[in-house]
């Protein structure tokens, strides 16, 4: 197979020339300026997320990359004879892969799960290019099923006052002391907590949250708010994420594909399917727009910024493998993810959509592809 | 300005280095080696012999096949005889007269006096084009007076000129342009009156403002003659999309710009087409550029046919030590390995490179770039793992090649310029079509074997 040949140079003919299918001219992307420019993007967000989640934030995320830059290295030199470490492709997905685990998980699960997503998710499905799944979601769902404990979402902040250092000796011991795991759940956590262990409808916590006791939206855009270690601030994410766009490496159509689904879908779908929780709310069709309309902008809000949909619609679900190659396509994908995170989020026992409906979509690649091929120049529309 | 485009293409860094250059004249060489195959179709068969004297502009090599072009003697002097040389748009062996100069440079009888031109009808047109051996100047050496004779039922409306020059470096075509803007016109002028098109276009990009005042000022008074400004970008030129971006026709899949009732022919051409039929002159020279990062002293030259390349070289001042030598533009243009080589009517550059761009081919990554730069809406990713499965012994990938548009693709290279990954694109749609045309060739073979088997099978029945 053409990828698994050694690099070679076209061996010079006579008079040292040397010969070369045309074009003789190349444009000046690599993968490796890719790879590295989207990890670039996430640093930001990387390094605010010590302030946001303590020096444990830093070692899960180092761990997470080193993990994953020395199995691909392994692998690689193992199939290929060559290591391909220098494409920034491991180091983007062992980023990705810290971002999206808490803070208080034991140390071995960034490990975990960058081996499972490098190793299993990337290199078993044939390495970069050939991989069905995005790998740093695969390496997370791996880890959320095998160490639930771990993976609630982290309180914030983890540590009061001295959470720089305090807490370097408790991340290789076990859950730090002092942070309850099940009450400092993410924003969306907390509302299914509250609305089930005081058996309110779901509507009225909302109405309760969202007014008083929710983390403020403001909060939640800059990133102080309960979550995993890179998903929380927006505002870095989307920063780092318009300069991908603006280099034309992140399709903007996913995301606003993305986002857009699920605002409108946040908006327009009944908050509990018929007869309501328990069978005491209202019956039919009761999105928050009839029934909440002074809270439904903060209610759409809410779910943009909440859970790790910023981070999933602008990083892991726009990675260019495990996406559609057309331009069509990539807005069904980012249309299909957004249906599947607002379906889970409202009516699913998962608190964190967003893994599992870009995992979804990532199957259906194959058949979106299919189905939104360009018309051919000169054939019949 | 309003810039008429198409959607697709890419802007390669241009690089017309020479465009302020005027065109140098070359003087005329004393040994010329003239290739007899330098149209598509049939190679012409020789009319002349060793030691037999020759004047400029007499027939040495006459057309053979409806699709062949003449090829004519670049000076007076002696042919030395036939020899084998590297065809440099195929890279194989081919037929050359070789001629010594005898330095009188003298016209064969006839040649080069001025002709009425503006009754003349289309046949007669035709037929002058024809003598004079004119093809395509562009590059793709299609014999002109069979271009200009399009099929019955297909009514030519419009002929396009083009001038759109969009391969980089390459700068011939602009400095023809503000030569010899009357001839182009008078061409285009002659390209209707042979066709019956009533409106005639030149097609020029916005990066070439100079060119596009020398063309409007010339076409200016004339009945249907206009110039239409570009979006400069590659492939701006490629015959096809001219078509779309100009008149917003789309060519159908296997068709030609005839069945949208359209014809394109390069200004080079189309100055030839005027120089045959207006004063009698076959093709023996043409303008081309000379560049490259390698040339100290890139320029444009205008060069008789059949001018040793290494003669351009040095007048180029391209030092020993470059590592790619290609003859056409960086887009298109063909890798030489050798410099034995001979100027032919379809050489519009010859670019030294110090180093030469290299394709390594990893994996796909699959980010879309060659979907969205691609000319003809084609999924050149798909095509290239395609190819990548045909190579590997899937001997089917080659029909679910065709079904996405193998033969839709036009071979310019935005897909595989703009690839992160250094793909083989092109490399690998041109494998596929090679081996397309095998198998046809193979199956052909085997009906032909049939056939002639079961006629044998009768005949001994009969008998």
């Amino acid at each position: 197979m053409a990828t698994d040949a050694p690099q070679h140079r076209p061996q010079p003919a006579e008079a040292g020339l040397v010969v070369g299918h045309w074009p003789h001219l190349r444009g000046k992307e690599t993968i490796a300026r890719i790879m590295w420019s989207v990890a670039a993007a996430l640093v930001p967000a990387a390094v605010a997320a010590g302030y946001f989640f303590g020096i444990r934030a830093y070692l899960h995320i180092g761990l997470a990359v080193a993990t994953a830059v020395i199995t691909e290295a392994i692998i690689t030199r193992l199939r290929l004879g060559k290591m391909t470490v220098g494409d920034g492709s491991a180091v983007v997905s062992g980023l990705l892969v810290g971002f999206c685990l808490p803070a208080q998980a034991r140390w071995f699960v960034p490990i975990v799960a960058s081996v499972v997503a490098i190793a299993i998710a990337k290199h078993c499905f044939g390495g970069l290019g050939y991989n069905i799944w995005n790998p740093a979601l695969v390496g997370r769902a791996f880890v959320h099923i095998s160490f639930p404990t771990d993976m609630n979402p982290s309180a914030w902040p983890v540590l009061t006052g001295d959470h720089f250092i305090g807490d370097v000796g408790t991340a290789v011991g076990g859950l730090p002391e002092g942070v309850d795991a099940v009450s400092g759940a993410s924003p969306l956590a907390a509302v299914k907590d509250i609305a089930a262990t005081h058996g309110y409808t779901l509507a009225d916590v909302l109405k309760l949250l969202t007014f008083r006791e929710g983390p403020g939206l403001w909060d939640m855009f800059v990133g102080t708010v309960g979550g995993c270690i890179g998903e929380t601030s927006a505002l870095l994410l989307v920063l780092g994420a318009i300069y991908l766009i603006y280099k034309g490496w992140v399709r903007w159509q996913i995301p606003l594909a993305y986002l857009a689904t699920v605002a409108l879908g946040a908006l327009f779908l009944p908050l509990y399917l018929t007869g309501g929780e328990g069978g005491t709310g209202p019956t039919g069709w009761q999105p928050i727009i009839t029934c909440m309309p002074d809270a439904a902008l903060r209610f759409v809000l809410w779910h943009l910024l909440g859970g790790g949909l910023v981070l999933g619609a602008f990083y892991m679900a726009t990675d260019m493998v495990t996406t559609p190659i057309t331009s069509r396509g990539t807005l069904i994908f980012g249309a299909g993810c957004g249906v599947l995170t607002i379906l889970i989020r409202l009516y699913g026992g998962y608190p964190e959509a967003v893994c599992y409906s870009i995992l979804l979509m990532n199957t259906t690649v194959p058949l979106i592809d299919r189905w939104t091929q360009p018309r051919i120049f000169g054939h019949k529309r | 300005m309003n810039r008429a485009t198409y959607p697709g293409g890419v802007h390669p860094p241009e690089n017309k280095w020479t465009a302020e250059s005027e065109i140098e004249t070359i003087p005329v060489s004393p040994r010329f080696v003239v290739p007899l195959s330098q149209s598509l179709g049939a190679p012409s068969r020789p009319v002349v012999s060793e030691g037999e004297t020759v004047r400029k502009g007499q027939m040495i090599g006459r057309p053979d096949g409806f699709i062949s072009a003449a090829v004519h003697a670049p000076t007076s002097g002696t042919v030395a005889g036939l020899e084998r040389i590297i065809d440099s748009a195929t890279g194989r062996q081919t037929d050359a007269v070789a001629i010594e100069s005898d330095g009188l440079d003298a016209w064969a009888e006839g040649l080069g006096e001025p002709r009425e031109w503006q009754n003349l009808d289309a046949d007669a047109i035709r037929e002058a084009v024809a003598a004079a051996g004119v093809v395509g100047m562009g590059g793709a050496t299609f014999p002109t007076h069979v271009k200009l004779n399009p099929p019955k039922g297909k009514d030519v409306d419009t002929i396009l000129i083009n001038g759109a020059e969009c391969e980089p470096y390459l700068t011939c075509d602009y400095r023809v342009m503000l030569d010899r803007a009357q001839d182009i016109v008078t061409g285009l002028r002659l390209c209707m009156m042979a066709t019956g098109a009533e409106r005639g276009c030149i097609c020029i990009e916005d990066n070439k403002p100079a060119a596009i005042a020398c063309l409007q000022e010339a076409a200016g008074a004339r009945d249907g003659c206009s110039v239409r400004v570009f979006e400069t970008k590659y492939p701006q030129g490629a015959e096809k999309q001219l078509i779309l971006a100009c008149l917003g026709r789309e060519v159908p899949t296997g068709g030609l710009p005839a069945d949208v009732g359209a014809l394109v022919q390069n200004v080079q051409t189309a100055r030839a087409i005027a120089d045959a039929v207006t004063r009698n002159v076959p093709l023996i020279e043409r303008v081309l550029t000379v560049s490259g990062d390698a040339a100290g002293a890139p320029g444009n030259f205008r060069v008789r046919i059949g001018t040793p390349i290494a003669v351009l070289l040095e007048k180029a001042e391209v030092q020993d030590g470059f590592e790619e030598l290609i003859l056409g533009g960086p887009m298109m243009g063909k890798d030489q390995f050798t410099t034995d080589l001979y100027v032919t009517k379809g050489t519009s550059g010859v670019l030294a490179m110090r180093r030469a761009a290299i394709y390594d081919g990893g994996p796909c990554i699959r980010c879309g770039a060659c979907v969205r730069y691609c000319p003809s809406q084609v999924n050149p990713s798909r095509l290239s793992i395609l190819g990548e499965s045909f190579l590997d012994g899937n001997l089917d990938a080659i029909d679910a090649a065709i079904d996405a548009g193998l033969m839709d693709c036009i071979l310019c290279g935005a897909c595989a310029y703009v690839c992160p990954s250094r793909r083989r694109i092109v490399h690998l749609i041109e494998m596929m079509r090679g081996e397309r045309r095998k198998a046809l060739q193979r199956r052909r073979e085997k009906q032909e074997a049939r056939k002639a088997e079961l006629k044998r099978e009768v005949e001994k029945v009969g008998d």
